[in-house]
């Protein structure tokens, strides 16, 4: 130390930006500093995060956080290239001419005082039994969330043996959000769904046909925050038996509205389908082909899809169009079973094409 | 910092002096002439930018253990902070670029690191520099009358791209259906792109198809084949002809690699005459593949259970190329550092580390 000086360090903000504020330098020190250029700075001044620095202390083998000290009268301020990091310590070192160890001081960054705020709204499916072949799950939150949280904070154990169970889900790695960032996709691991895969014959199905299974949300799972839920989330599941076959729209059933009203259509699926994809693969033609406007609902255990149209509906044939994109719980779309055996001649693809169900506003009879 | 020092045409490439939208940063391709492409999956973009590197230089070695707390130090947060994304390396100065995030949330910053010859690290600066970008759209939803809300619930998340002859080769996974698609984007970006669909036929499940969503691929053959690999694991040749108009595309299986297993990244290199790839994954070690083996492999179509008699052993298939395991463990990241040496980012119990090693060694 110099001529016996005590810094201050503090943090501070100059001209809009943050930076750490050292004071109480000796009138040598800062007569040497101001005349010196930046990198001669660089070689005397280094600030590191403290855990870079390790238990050796001393001399560190990291490079310094990027960013550049500046003198100022008094004060030398480090303004970082990326801004400070909450809830951790940060160490300077100053390298003392003639001094083997240099002279080191640390200040801590405060944490920001928040609450919790980000909840679950939904796990999807929300049928209360799901085939054992399922594809995925849909977690739907309140708020944006931060990347990363998925393969900690979600888990899936059977109630009937409290048991977690191990490899269900695939790695979620990227994690697969809306762009909005509420919404999570997890698949489970499509290599043990499909009959015949190594990982399927070596482990069995990630579920077992009888078998009830809880889904959870961890409080761990951070929002866009850093902030821990507000609370946990859970569904059960009772897992029936697989479901390989196509989509089959002709098993739908569709409650026709009147013309003239703005009475919902109806429609009561063959079986629950994807929640994500039921949002945007249906849709309602008029005769002369143009798509309808108007707001959609999906059903209870997504088994049923509504659509109002804005303005009423005009007197005459309508169609209800399905995009081939559109999947099952397990992901088998109207022109596929997910995954086909070859030797079911009932099971080949079929086109890849748009289904329609053709249907009749009429005006209301009496 | 790195300097603004390349004399790119902005006319030739369509770029344009500006600040980049980026908000996240993942998947790494490098273009012609030094042209660095950044795959942003949140903001569901993918930015071409000039990084800045004069090319000149001879590609090195380099060789940093605990890479990962360097650059918690110099990006000045703690180590969980940090996450490596994707590593690329300049095609002719060697200097190794990665996509890190800093942080998390609302909180992260999206960095591209670059590591000098002599082991230093910078960012390259994202403000004011030549770009240009392509959004990446899922065209569907664009003029969907219905939505009342335009939240965006359809989103692809890119997981790999390669740079061949005019095109950038995105491979994406959707958040919603379960399918396999290779988009063709011509650089520079017109706005215009092209995309196949794939199928595989799965080897170890003989009788079913799959349409999963590529994982990682890399060209080879002079850019005439790529190899792709899928989750779960098949390897599975195409060849980039095929790709031509926007038909449904079959690809061959030529290998399996193993159960529970996700492959990370694929590379090519060269040694001796003959060219080879390398395959790292999450759970199985780093595998070794000869091109020629490829070409000589006929599609896998019948099913395969040799790993289910010794799943402790995925190096001994019954079918498919012949494969060599490496005994490096815990590699997540690969590059082709200068034709006679591969660069891999190594993970294990001590954190992240850069390591150089010979074609010749491998």
């Amino acid at each position: 130390m110099t001529d016996n000086r005590r810094l201050r360090l503090e943090w501070a903000s100059h001209q809009g930006s943050d930076c750490l504020q050292i004071t109480g330098w000796s009138e040598a020190e800062l007569s040497e500093m101001t005349r010196a250029d930046a990198g001669a700075l660089s070689r005397r001044l280094a600030l590191y995060p403290s855990d870079a620095l390790g238990a050796s202390g001393g001399y560190a083998t990291v490079p310094p956080i990027a960013g550049g000290f500046e003198v100022h009268d008094e004060r030398v301020l480090f303004r970082p290239r990326f801004p400070f990091a909450d809830s951790i310590d940060y160490t300077l070192m100053i390298d003392q001419p003639g001094s083997v160890e240099p002279e080191t001081w640390t200040i801590r960054r405060a944490s920001k005082a928040s609450v919790p705020t980000a909840r679950v709204l939904e796990i999807y499916p929300t049928a209360e039994v799901v085939p054992l072949n399922l594809l995925r799950i849909y977690v739907q939150f309140s708020d944006p969330m931060s990347d990363g949280w998925a393969e900690r904070a979600i888990r899936i154990r059977s109630l009937d043996a409290g048991q977690p169970l191990e490899n269900v889900f695939l790695p979620p790695v990227p994690e697969l959000w809306d762009s909005e960032r509420r919404r999570l996709t997890m698949l489970l691991d499509p290599g043990r769904i499909k009959r015949g895969l190594v990982p399927n014959l070596e482990s069995g199905y990630p579920l077992a046909d009888g078998m009830t299974v809880e889904i959870s949300v961890d409080l761990g799972f951070r929002d866009a925050r850093g902030q821990p839920l507000k609370a946990t989330a859970q569904r059960t599941y009772r897992v029936g038996p697989a479901l390989r076959s196509r989509i089959d729209p002709g098993r739908w059933s569709v409650s026709v509205p009147q013309s003239g009203s703005s009475a919902p259509l109806s429609v009561t699926l063959d079986r629950p389908l994807d929640h994500g994809l039921l949002r945007h693969s249906l849709s309602v033609q008029n005769s002369t082909g143009n798509t309808l406007h108007g707001t959609t609902a999906i059903g209870t255990s997504e088994l049923g899809w509504s659509f109002t149209p804005e303005p009423p509906w005009e007197c005459g044939p309508h169609q209800l169009v399905i995009e081939p994109r559109l999947e099952d719980v397990a992901g088998n779309t109207p022109a596929r079973v997910f995954d086909r055996d070859i030797c079911r001649p009932e099971d080949a693809p079929q086109a890849n094409t748009q289904t329609r169900i053709p249907f009749n506003c009429g005006p209301v009879t009496r | 910092m790195v300097d603004l020092t390349s004399a790119t045409s902005l006319d030739q490439f369509g770029l344009s002096i500006g600040t980049p939208a980026i908000r996240s940063v993942g998947p790494l391709a490098f273009g012609p002439d030094g042209i660095l492409f950044v795959a942003d999956n949140v903001g569901a973009f993918i930015f071409a930018i000039d990084p800045g590197d004069s090319g000149e230089g001879e590609p090195h070695d380099v060789n940093l253990a605990n890479f990962d707390a360097s650059l918690a130090s110099y990006l000045g947060c703690s180590r969980d902070d940090v996450a490596i994304r994707d590593m690329a390396v300049h095609p002719t100065s060697g200097s190794v670029y990665l996509s890190v995030v800093r942080g998390s949330g609302d909180a992260s910053v999206p960095v591209i690191i670059r590591v000098a010859g002599d082991g230093s690290i910078g960012d390259v600066a994202l403000e004011n520099i030549p770009h240009s970008q392509y959004e990446i759209t899922d065209a569907a939803d664009e003029d969907d009358p219905r939505l009342v809300t335009r939240m965006q619930l359809r989103t692809v998340t890119v997981t790999d791209m390669s740079y061949v002859d005019g095109l950038l080769l995105v491979a994406g996974t959707s958040n919603e259906e379960f399918t396999s698609t290779l988009r063709r984007v011509p650089f520079p970006f017109n706005g215009d792109a092209k995309s196949n669909s794939l199928e595989i036929f799965h080897v170890s499940h003989g009788k079913y198809e799959t349409a999963a969503p590529i994982r990682a691929f890399v060209p080879y053959q002079g850019n005439t084949s790529i190899l792709a690999s899928y989750t779960c694991t098949p390897v599975v040749q195409f060849t980039l002809s095929e790709f031509d108009s926007e038909k449904h595309v079959m690809g061959k299986t030529v290998a399996e690699l193993g159960s529970h297993n996700h492959p990370l990244d694929l590379i090519a290199y060269r040694h001796d005459g003959g060219e080879y790839l390398l395959v790292c994954n999450d759970r199985h070690p780093l595998f070794k593949i000869a091109c020629k083996d490829i070409d000589g492999q006929g599609p896998l179509t019948v099913p395969d259970d040799s790993m289910d008699a010794s799943p402790a052993d995925p190096v001994t298939p019954g079918v498919g190329v012949p494969r060599q395991l490496l005994p490096h463990p815990g590699v997540k990241r690969m590059a082709n550092l200068n034709g006679d040496a591969v660069l891999m980012l190594h993970q294990d119990d001590d954190g992240a580390h850069l390591r150089t090693y010979a074609t010749a060694s491998l």
